[in-house]
């Protein structure tokens, strides 16, 4: 994988979760660990706890943002990567604008009100399979395939950040 | 019998379920309400120094975690056997209403408003913030993010940051308050106040203008008659950070007055085998089930509840609000579920009032922000009202301050049973007999639900789109008839 040495954009990187929760702080703990790799200068790590409109003043004013988050389907296998674009929720756009503030309302809550948000948002969410238990560990299933998961994650942003178009797609780690 | 299931609930910060028991006939025959159990938090904070905990507690909850702070700050205080020093206390304080605001605003706006502003049963596709501020305008709706920003910038400046916050340590906070920063607050404070009373005329011309809906907030299947819990201040005035803790009865007669070290003696916990929440009751009544009544040993701790058990508010404007609501709804106490929403304006502008208030005061600049520790008491109590209801945190250690033990009864907790009590009203009051409930109707029973603000979130955050309602149908032998999915 090619190295990116430097960017000229804004460019914010957001790890996303309860780092007491189990699994549910593998948002945070991989924006810390980005933050000490091979990724360009000049990006800004940040880590958050909440959503919806929250992130709205942290996101605002960039040209990029990355949300890294802890996803919970049951459905794939610990450790398995997906990558998002917020255009995969428009299906579901006014549906879920009917019950929360949740993100893509705050977006569009943001636009109408005339902030400068991010023109690429991108999500990249990993699955895991505890987030009820109060711990600073992950699950042992999740502690043993992080390393494949940061690495993973590392090559998804090196790919999102060479302006690659991306789709939203999912990685099985083995 | 069939089943209804709405899951999880809408506009509830966290994850809950909602089950509807209907009798053969369509009727409602019961409703439970459930939410998911985090584990090992006990022992999470067991063998730490105690004064670690006011740090970690933030992480309980991303809605409230200044509540968690506070609470946890004076649990603290409590097992050092130490009073903060008067700047301390005050700086505390005046985080605590910038915390006050940026959340009361969040939920009038974005989770109470839709209901009236757009209507009950409109459109589902614009019953929501952005069906709110296309009927009130753009300029309001970037006012809202606006005045919620500041208020969580005033957090983050006075405690670190706004949710994970660190500015609580034994006996005081760890950084004051410059008089630059002073003339800052006040400005905001003065936005603040302007803001609040702009946000209480709406909710007169909309919700109070509108016959139906007072009809509705009055007569409709959302008045429940319990006994109402808040924190007060030595005058009986409403007070979020300190005081003792006061119940009034149906008629609003003092029933107890105590001090948080005291709570045990007038709170107890009760399970329930189908709920991982505990229900908390007044413990001289005793449980006398899902009552109401001047015999039950149910209670409300809402702001609802908190102005019900006071004698008034400590700031003018909120005062005169206070008295208005009051007259309008025919006097103290008020048992009708939807007045919360009133309720929460009024302490809005008492937040803002006494924000400005402390951003004034001559001491909140002072340079004596802790006093000494000589002792470790080994228990302490720490009670706050957060806005969804009164927060105990009750810590035990050893004679080196390390944790022991960890009791919390957080604010939802305490409505558990009245939650679910308004939820069965209101089911029973809105499903009728053969005929289907619609999606208008199920919202309306959300809208007893989510007067509470209740929050059962400990990880807040949630992916884009995740949040979703379902609904299912099922006959007497548990079979899904019909499955309607939103989100």
């Amino acid at each position: 994988m090619k190295q990116i040495q430097q960017t000229e954009k804004s460019i914010l990187i957001v790890g996303i979760g309860n780092d007491i929760l189990t699994d549910d702080g593998i948002g945070p703990r991989l924006v810390n660990d980005l933050n000490k790799g091979r990724l360009p200068e000049g990006i800004i790590f940040r880590q958050a706890f909440l959503g919806g409109m929250e992130l709205l003043d942290l996101i605002k004013d960039f040209d990029e943002v990355i949300f890294i988050d802890a996803l919970k389907t049951g459905l794939n296998k610990p450790g398995t990567v997906h990558l998002f674009i917020p255009q995969d929720f428009e299906e579901t756009l006014h549906l879920s604008n009917i019950h929360d503030i949740d993100f893509l309302t705050a977006l569009e809550l943001g636009k109408r009100t005339g902030m400068r948000l991010p023109f690429k948002i991108r999500i990249i969410a990993i699955e895991i399979i505890e987030d009820r238990v109060f711990s600073t560990d992950f699950s042992p299933q999740i502690r043993k395939c992080y390393p494949k998961i940061l690495r993973k994650v590392q090559e998804s942003i090196e790919m999102m950040l060479s302006e690659q178009q991306i789709c939203s797609t999912s990685g099985i780690l083995n | 019998m069939s089943k209804i299931t709405i899951d999880p609930i809408t506009r509830l910060e966290g994850h809950g379920k909602i089950e509807i028991f209907l009798n053969q006939d369509g009727s409602v025959d019961n409703v439970y309400f459930q939410v998911p159990e985090l584990r090992g938090f006990e022992k999470f904070c067991e063998g730490r120094p105690v004064e670690e905990l006011p740090t970690i507690v933030t992480k309980i909850c991303g809605v409230c975690p200044g509540c968690h702070h506070m609470a946890s700050g004076k649990a603290v205080d409590a097992v050092f056997g130490v009073e903060p020093t008067p700047t301390a206390k005050k700086i505390r304080e005046l985080f605590y209403m910038a915390h006050f605001i940026h959340s009361h605003i969040a939920h009038f706006y974005a989770l109470a408003a839709p209901d009236f502003v757009v209507g009950p049963t409109s459109n589902p596709s614009e019953r929501n913030i952005l069906g709110v501020i296309a009927k009130v305008g753009l300029e309001i709706g970037g006012e809202v993010i606006k005045q919620r920003r500041i208020a969580q910038e005033i957090q983050a400046m006075i405690g670190g940051h706004q949710t994970q916050v660190i500015m609580n340590i034994p006996g005081g906070v760890k950084k004051g308050i410059t008089e630059e920063q002073r003339d800052d607050l006040v400005k905001k404070a003065e936005g603040f106040i302007h803001f609040s009373k702009f946000s209480i005329q709406l909710f007169k011309d909309v919700v109070l203008g509108n016959k139906d809906y007072v009809d509705i907030i009055l007569n409709g299947p959302y008045s429940l008659k319990l006994h109402s819990m808040g924190l007060v201040d030595s005058n009986n005035k409403v007070n979020f950070y300190d005081g003792k803790v006061r119940v009034v009865d149906l008629e609003g007669k003092e029933l107890y007055k105590y001090s948080p070290n005291e709570y045990t003696e007038f709170v107890e916990e009760r399970v329930e085998p189908w709920s991982y929440l505990k229900f908390p009751y007044l413990k001289k009544i005793g449980w006398k089930g899902f009552v109401e009544g001047q015999d039950s040993g149910v209670y409300q701790a809402t702001p609802l509840s908190r102005l019900n058990a006071a004698d008034g508010m400590a700031t003018p404007i909120a005062q005169q609000e206070y008295d208005a609501m009051f007259a309008t709804l025919g006097g103290k106490p008020v048992h009708a579920t939807l007045a919360m929403h009133w309720a929460r304006l009024i302490e809005l502008i008492y937040s803002a009032e006494h924000c400005l208030e402390l951003s004034q005061d001559p001491d909140i600049t002072g340079k004596d922000l802790r006093a000494p520790l000589t002792k470790i008491i080994g228990e302490g109590v720490g009670i706050v009202e957060a806005q969804r209801g009164t927060l105990t945190h009750h810590y035990w250690t050893d004679d080196k301050g390390m944790v022991k033990k960890v009791n919390l009864i957080v604010g939802t907790t305490n409505n558990n049973a009245a939650i679910c009590m308004s939820l069965k009203k209101a089911a029973q009051g809105l499903i009728q007999k053969g005929i289907p409930a619609t999606e208008g109707t199920l919202n309306m029973i959300e809208m007893a639900f989510r007067a509470y603000d209740p929050c059962f979130s400990c990880a807040t955050h949630s992916l884009p789109g995740q949040m979703r309602m379902i609904v299912n149908f099922r006959d007497k032998d548990g079979n899904v008839l019909k499955t309607i999915k939103r989100g």
